[in-house]
């Protein structure tokens, strides 16, 4: 009998891969869980003090929650987490308003005039955060001499608000692309004047811009160091300037420790909440 | 839209000269003067300012700088897209929601994070301590070290880039994944000629966004160099705080000429503001 060669798989071209895909998929997903971790683990340290017994920062002793009970017995903390909250809601709510406006407004420029502004209009965005500062400082104390008290809160709001436009901005103008342009045409048809128009028919279509603009606008105010750190003065310290100046004296208090772990906690279940809810609605709907 | 609207961007064009132009002039002019603050009562022009740039220390400064935020970039690059492409290839319903919840640490105070990472940098930590009692002994000091400040940047700027990779790879049409695969693409195949050129975008917009703050930021080198490691952005802000305003703005306008390259570079891909949200 004669002996036929038997075909392999490998002479039509077949390489056996299967070894080393495994093992890439391993090394893949172990710098994946490096990475995540590179992520957490600060907030994971934060966490731990938080709940550490003594303020010694390299030990770790027995659970003690006196931090979150004390949370805002330190007036100068107190005072800082209040400043927080009231440059980053005044300067989310005014740059929501009018930011919105202005995109209504850059949308119904001519292509020329409104890539002009568009191109100034990223320079907040992509100009670093310490050439911002100085820029702001810079201009806000040539008005020193007219307004001798001017640094402060009312500089912080306005340095808050430049840096916080753009993205309100840059949310709501591409909604205002994607409009039917016949929607105004037809309010206006209809007899409504344009400004109701704008307010009875554009708005409530763009919402969702303004939205996604009004968070990124508040994440980005409330954790801003170096721009306001430029731009305050006459002691008004926001959290990150506080934070900073513990920092360089070597003094952090523990209840800041306790405050951002609550508030990340806080983050965590309001996201998962509007998850649930969302998909609870989605169900019912189908 | 409706022209009467049209008035409605006026004032921000006038609010952008005034706050985001006019300062780049006047710190452009305080580099010729000698000024005391910005008390320009009676300026000496001088070109004395740029001397300031030839001393060694400024010098160390710059190449310190660039070579952080270049390696910041890329080992950002490298991580944040293995994170959004396992993200991506995940099977949850859901997928924005999971990345949120691992960005979530982005949303606690900055320098709060780099002050706890700085802890745990440091030999002896709590880390360390909990590991000790458990009978693992490690412990390396890296805080005041090169590597320290870098695992400080990487780990402060990377979801800069993670958001925007995501976002590109959403965007990828299946249908082109399984015609690469019908056409007998393997998969790192398709993968590198189909997926990967067509997720750039991302990465270049991440790119930007986190090559930017990681050459100019002060406080990341700050708290995590201990001293030892000085970039442009500490010589800056020293600067400022000692009324040496005139070298200060030197040093600031120089950054201001590489936001000023990547904000053309935006607008000749992106002149109707799409890039970078």
């Amino acid at each position: 009998m004669t002996e036929y060669p038997v075909a392999k798989i490998e002479d039509y071209g077949y390489k056996e891969h299967r070894f080393l895909k495994a093992a890439w998929k391993w090394v893949v997903n172990i710098l994946f869980a490096g990475t995540i971790l590179l992520l957490y683990l600060p907030s994971l340290v934060i966490a731990l003090q938080s709940v550490n017994d003594t303020s010694d920062l390299s030990v770790f002793n027995k659970f003690d929650f006196s931090a979150y009970v004390n949370m805002f017995k330190d007036e100068a903390f107190a005072n800082s987490v209040k400043n927080t909250f009231i440059v980053t809601l005044s300067s989310t709510l005014i740059a929501t308003v009018f930011g919105t406006l202005i995109a209504v407004g850059i949308n119904s420029l001519e292509t020329k005039k409104r890539r002009h502004i568009i191109l100034l209009n990223n320079i907040p965005v992509l100009n670093a955060d310490i050439v911002t500062g100085i820029s702001l400082m810079l201009i806000f104390s040539l008005f020193l001499r007219i307004f001798p008290y001017l640094f402060g809160l009312s500089t912080l709001i306005l340095a808050h608000v430049f840096f916080t436009f753009p993205y309100v901005i840059l949310s709501v103008l591409p909604k205002l692309r994607e409009l039917d342009p016949n929607y105004m045409d037809a309010a206006t048809d209809l007899g409504m004047k344009p400004y109701k128009a704008l307010f009875k028919v554009i708005v409530p279509s763009i919402k969702s811009g303004i939205f996604s603009g009004m968070l990124l606008a508040f994440t980005i105010s409330i954790d801003d160091f170096v721009v306001s750190y430029f731009t305050t003065g006459n002691g008004y310290d926001n959290l990150s300037i506080w934070i900073y100046g513990s920092i360089g004296r070597k003094s952090l208090n523990p209840a800041v420790y306790a405050f951002s772990t609550a508030l990340t906690l806080l983050t965590l279940a309001i996201l998962l909440a509007v998850n649930f809810l969302r998909l609870r609605k989605g169900k019912k709907n189908a | 839209m409706h022209e009467e609207f049209r008035k409605l961007a006026k004032p921000y064009l006038v609010w952008l000269y005034l706050l985001a132009v006019l300062p780049a002039v006047v710190m452009f002019g305080l580099i010729f003067l000698d000024t005391e603050g910005v008390v320009i009562e009676t300026p000496g022009i001088t070109l004395e300012n740029f001397l300031y740039l030839a001393e060694p220390s400024v010098l160390k400064a710059f190449y310190n700088s660039f070579k952080f935020a270049i390696l910041t970039t890329l080992l950002s690059a490298v991580f944040g897209y293995i994170v959004a492409y396992k993200v991506f290839r995940s099977r949850f319903r859901n997928k924005f929601l999971i990345l949120v919840i691992l960005i979530l640490p982005m949303w606690s105070n900055m320098l709060l994070r780099i002050e706890a990472l700085g802890n745990i940098l440091e030999r002896h930590n709590i880390i360390t301590d909990l590991l000790s009692r458990i009978g693992i002994h490690i412990g390396v000091n890296l805080k005041g070290t090169e590597a320290g400040v870098l695992i400080g940047l990487v780990s402060t700027y990377m979801p800069f880039m993670i958001l925007p990779i995501y976002t590109a790879l959403e965007k990828i049409d299946f249908s082109l994944e399984e015609a690469a695969l019908d056409l007998g693409a393997t998969g790192l195949q398709k993968f590198w000629k189909v997926v990967f050129p067509l997720s750039l975008k991302g990465v270049v917009t991440g790119g930007i966004l986190v090559f930017l703050p990681s050459l100019s930021g002060f406080a990341i080198p700050y708290i995590l160099g201990k001293g030892n490691i000085i970039l442009i952005g500490n010589l800056i802000e020293q600067n400022f705080k000692e009324m040496n305003y005139n070298a200060g703005s030197l040093l600031a306008s120089l950054i201001l000429i590489v936001i000023f390259a990547a904000l053309l570079a935006v607008n000749r891909v992106d002149k109707e503001g799409e890039t970078l949200l």
